[in-house]
């Protein structure tokens, strides 16, 4: 007989024990002299759970022997008590009443029966709150191990942390594919409180997030950080310039909007405008500078070509806009003393 | 600069081998079924994928998933996983997407607890969606040569490609239990080229280079030829009340290229289809001006070190923080670079910026009803390039863009009555951006200022009206303003509000960022679990900004922003393995801008739906499949001042996203899964930045860039995957 079978017998007895005496149900090793004590299937001391939430009850819930929780040799790794809670009340269930009270600490909502797909779930929420367990106990008991992980030093105190948020509300511990650890899936928790950026990534111009290339925590702590929007280094600039290193500068001919804050002209969750350029130009240039006064905003085929190619509406509107010219917008590096000034970061 | 660049990228046969070879020794074993649950699971799938269409078809469905030139393609996954359990040693290697170019691979090894060191391999390809109709040679490299066409259309074809590749290496190790050392290395080669150019004109007024009304426009595309590496290293201290990280991180990018050299062979094209004779003024003197270098990114690194962490001074009263000193710099040889012109002596800009980050936060539950947070944050970016002239124009200099700034938040959570929480916060922000050099005054503005302030107010209600039901209300206001307004034109001197107002006519330009903002915004959210078996969410959103500098008449420049934002999800779980879900959002945002000549109401209004279904029919066949549908539709208003008589609204731009997907999987065997996924995606982008209706915007040498307007793709994939423990 295998070890499941010789559990499930070990547990037919508990619950007929249990019946005639709810102590005996806390008490595995001394339910019957007669019988070997109920073991740990894959957790220290998990006995007291999995002697009922065995395979055939609860399969999912041992999956957790397949993670890095589930590895006994590690002595760290947790009881499932560590985690739940005693939960005497739940084993007991000494009023004997028809559904058991639930363990002392519940994170209910992480199991779903039916098996995602990448794709499918990839923009629907799919965590359950039903859990009278306060976010903050529930984080405590996670905490209690992760606080020594470096990545969440800003977690007190950061956005996610006061509003509430769960590691289980994006974290799933009972399942070897912790999918918001997945650069492919984890946009579905995150969509499931930043909905705007759900239809901003699927315009032309985005990130490869759609494709599965870069995920929200490829730029965000969402754990906390020392930077603002939980950036993932101490500001928005450094945190873009770990992938455009190339705007970092410092330049002969500097554009200050760049080394200050890339969003200023950028949505980097995407943009129909080329570039990730919240406004096209010359409507974004416009914000702040307004040269070039004698024309409007114009296409060509909206009027007759202008016969020089002149400071026209057509120039700074079509193609690259404003760009089309002073092509070095993010900085330009050139000495030259000659016309046209470089300072306008035309070359 | 100009660093020998050794290039690894793997090939997809060294990739397949590899994989064969971690894998080779593994096999399936048989066994206690209990071991299903707890033992880890390793899978390779393997199978092969079609598309329809051409390149062009493609171009926004293959930007960057290596199926833009790619009829068929392999598709190969490995997820291998061992755990040895006596000693919890973890053997992990892990690919995607092995036999498309944006593949990823990584090898780890971990005893749990102890160490863990990582290698990995990482290809992106990023394909520009548009395609030229050219004629230049060389393109690519630092010295493309401009040969015109003809005639529009009558060049050869060109899509341009950027491709990063990715080697990163990782430590850790616990040196004791309360020690953790940390270090990671990556180095990232980027090739390709991208959408870059030049222009120039010279008008009746503003003839500095050409003699009389002239110019030319052209698309050089950007060579590119970089290598950009990080290295980070940590130590991490951790006690009972408290943990500390201090360590060093550096980042270096290295461009092989300085300059770009282009070479105008021949005549250009005037806009009205006029040669543009370069052998003479002022065309000759034009085509000077073209073939002048134009510089590209220099070389430039930082390093940082910091010491950060957190400390409980109570269970209920947390504190953490942060310093950081950054110090980075840029000295690429001008000459180098292949850029002449600078100052007599000076080799280099010898740039130097240092930045100083402090930061300091306090948590705290006094009572059992009431948490409080303070948080402060000062960063000081000092830039300490030294000023020299640099301009074809007597005493102007360079600039350099120092930057301090000041943030402040004061945060109270308060539990109420009948499910009340109440948050209260406080936010306080100063920009200061020194007083602007004197000898360099960007162009087009009026107005600068030194130093923005902003408070802002927060107020969110939350109440759980039942237990299946909770709602938000939030409300955030806020207010910018700041010091003395400089004179620009003048050499930035401080000038009061009144004279401010006067200059540029009555109608000053000063940077948004520098602009007094008014700030409103109010958030409703609502979740409701209607039934054990649907659930449903609800958001609604509205925000306006308002700009304002002193003026006699409208201020130029940013004047308004306003969004809204509405969304419904909801979740019903049909039966024990059927789930149904959906959403609705619609998005708007608003932005007035002012120009001499026009008010330009922009306009995005964004309108996404989904629906998906997953489910299990029978116990062996998982299905799936979703619609989602994503409309973004921009506007673009000109009100026409009395000045032109030019009404040109430009047309709407529309963007159309239509996307099903399904996906079907059939246990072959307890170990093996066949898998089908069916993709049909059609796009429509209706705009008009590279031609409007028929006429193409073409450039001087009759280079012209275009798109398919409407791109539809389907993808048929088949896969077979083994599952082993």
């Amino acid at each position: 007989m295998n070890i499941a079978g010789q559990i499930l017998i070990v547990c037919t007895c508990i619950s007929l024990g249990g019946a005639a005496s709810p102590l005996l149900a806390v008490e595995l090793p001394k339910l019957d002299g007669d019988k070997p004590p109920a073991k740990d299937i894959v957790l220290r001391e998990d006995a007291k759970c999995t002697s009922c939430h065995e395979e055939t009850d609860a399969p999912q819930i041992l999956s957790i022997g397949k993670t890095k929780h589930g590895t006994r040799a590690d002595s760290r790794t947790p009881r499932c008590v560590d985690c739940h809670g005693e939960s005497q009340a739940h084993v007991e269930n000494a009023e004997k009443t028809q559904v058991r009270p639930k363990p002392d600490r519940s994170f209910s909502g992480q199991l779903i029966s039916v098996p995602s797909d990448n794709r499918v779930e990839h923009y629907f929420g799919i965590l359950g709150k039903k859990t009278d367990t306060p976010v903050s106990e529930r984080n405590d008991a996670c905490l209690a191990c992760h606080r020594k992980d470096s990545n969440k030093i800003f977690w007190v105190g950061s956005t996610h942390q006061t509003r509430d948020v769960a590691c289980t509300s994006c974290h799933q511990i009972h399942t070897a594919e912790d999918k918001v650890r997945d650069r492919r899936t984890q946009t579905e928790f995150c969509f499931n409180c930043h909905k705007d950026v759900r239809s901003q990534i699927n315009r032309p111009s985005h990130h490869p997030v759609p494709e599965g290339k870069m995920a929200c925590s490829d730029c965000h702590n969402v754990h906390g950080s020392a930077g603002p929007k939980l950036v993932k280094r101490d500001s928005v600039v450094e945190t873009c310039y770990t992938c455009h290193m190339e705007k970092r500068g410092p330049f002969v001919h500097n554009h200050p909007p760049v080394n200050e804050d890339c969003s200023h002209c950028h949505n980097p969750h995407g943009t129909t405008a080329e570039s990730m350029l919240k406004v096209r130009p010359p409507f974004l240039c416009h914000q702040c500078h307004t040269p070039h006064g004698g024309n409007t905003a114009q296409l060509a085929n909206q009027s007759a070509p202008p016969t020089t190619v002149g400071r026209t509406g057509i120039n700074y509107t079509q193609g690259r806009g404003c760009v089309n010219c002073h092509t070095q917008v993010h900085g330009s590096n050139n000495p030259a003393n000659t016309h046209p000034n470089p300072q306008f970061n035309l070359r | 600069m100009n660093i020998a660049k050794q290039h690894h990228g793997l090939s997809r046969t060294l990739i397949g081998l590899a994989v064969l070879a971690a894998l080779g020794p593994a096999q399936a074993e048989e066994g206690d079924d209990l071991a299903q649950y707890i033992k880890p699971e390793s899978s390779v799938s393997i199978g092969l994928g079609g598309t329809s269409g051409d390149s062009q078809e493609r171009a926004l469905f293959g930007q960057y998933n290596g199926m833009r030139h790619q009829n068929g393609v392999l598709l190969l996954d490995v997820d291998y996983t061992d755990r040895e359990e006596t000693t919890g040693t973890w053997m992990i290697l892990k690919g995607h997407n092995l036999g498309l170019s944006d593949r990823d691979l990584v090898f780890s090894q971990e005893k749990q607890g102890d160490w863990r060191y990582f290698a990995e391999y990482s290809q992106l390809s990023r394909y520009y969606p548009r395609t030229f109709n050219t004629g230049m040679l060389g393109v690519g490299t630092t010295t493309p040569t401009i040969v015109a066409l003809p005639s529009q259309g009558s060049g050869a074809e060109l899509d341009l490609k950027t491709q990063r590749e990715r080697i990163g290496f990782g430590i850790e190790k616990w040196l004791a239990p309360s020690l953790q050392l940390e270090a990671n290395f990556k180095t990232e080669d980027k090739t390709g080229s991208r959408l870059f150019g030049r222009g120039l004109n010279c008008s009746a007024t503003a003839n500095i280079v050409c003699s009389a009304n002239s110019g030319a426009l052209l698309l050089l595309p950007e060579p590119i030829n970089s290598t950009t590496r990080q290295i980070e290293a940590k130590l991490n201290f951790s006690g009972e009340k408290f943990l500390l990280s201090g360590g060093y991180y550096g980042s270096f990018y290295n461009n092989a290229y300085g300059s770009l050299n282009p070479t105008v062979s021949g005549n250009l094209w005037q806009p009205n289809g006029a040669v543009l004779d370069t052998s003479v003024n002022p065309g000759a003197q034009v085509l000077g001006y073209m073939q002048q270098p134009m510089a590209l990114p220099p070389d430039n690194q930082a390093h940082q070190l910091a010491l950060s962490g957190n400390y409980s001074f109570t269970p209920k009263t947390r504190a953490t923080f942060k310093y950081a000193y950054t110090h980075a710099k840029q000295n690429d040889n001008f000459a180098g670079m292949g850029l002449t012109g600078g100052p007599p002596g000076d080799d280099d800009l010898g740039g130097k910026v240092d930045t100083t980050l402090a930061q300091f936060g306090v948590t705290t539950r006094p009572a059992d009803k009431l948490s409080l947070l303070t948080n402060v944050r000062y960063e000081n970016r000092e830039d300490k390039t030294p000023i020299n002239f640099f301009s074809p124009t007597t005493g102007r200099t360079n600039t350099t863009s120092s930057l301090k700034k000041l943030n402040g938040k004061v945060e109270a959570g308060l539990q109420m009555p009948d499910n009340y929480r109440a948050t209260l916060g406080v936010d306080y922000e100063i920009v200061n951006h020194g007083i602007p050099v004197s000898t360099y005054t960007p162009g087009g503005l009026t107005l600068l200022r030194e130093e923005t302030q902003e408070i802002g107010y927060r107020l969110e209600l939350r109440r759980a009206v039942s237990e299946t039901l909770t709602g938000a209300v939030s409300y955030i206001t806020s207010r910018r303003d700041g010091s003395s307004w400089l004179n620009a034109i003048a050499g930035t001197p401080a000038v009061t509000d009144d004279v401010a107002a006067a200059l540029a006519s009555g109608r000053p330009v000063t940077p948004s960022m520098l602009m007094n903002r008014e700030r409103d915004k109010v958030k409703l959210m609502a979740d409701w679990s209607a039934t054990d078996r649907l659930s449903l969410q609800f958001i609604l959103e509205e925000g306006r900004d308002r700009y304002d500098v002193p003026d006699t008449g409208i201020a130029k420049g940013l004047q308004q922003t306003g969004n809204s934002f509405y969304s419904i999800d909801a979740v019903l779980n049909i039966s024990e393995d059927w789930r149904l879900t959906g959403y609705w959002s619609q998005g708007n945002q608003a932005t007035n801008v002012n120009h001499s000549l026009y008010l330009a109401q922009l306009e995005t209004i964004n309108t996404s739906i989904g629906i998906g279904l997953a489910g299990k029919p029978v116990s062996r066949f998982e299905v799936g499949g979703d619609i989602s549908y994503m409309k973004d539709k921009n506007r673009y208003v000109q009100g026409v001042s009395a000045a032109t008589t030019q009404p040109y609204d430009l047309p709407d731009v529309l963007y159309r996203l239509t996307s099903y997907k399904l996906f079907g999987k059939y246990a072959l065997e307890k170990n093996a899964d066949l898998r089908v996924d069916l993709i049909h995606q059609r796009a429509k982008l209706d705009e008009w930045t590279w031609g409007y209706a028929g006429v193409p915007f073409f450039v001087s040498d009759y280079t012209t860039v275009s798109m398919e307007p409407e791109q539809h793709v389907t993808f048929v994939g088949l896969s077979y995957i083994y599952k082993w423990q």
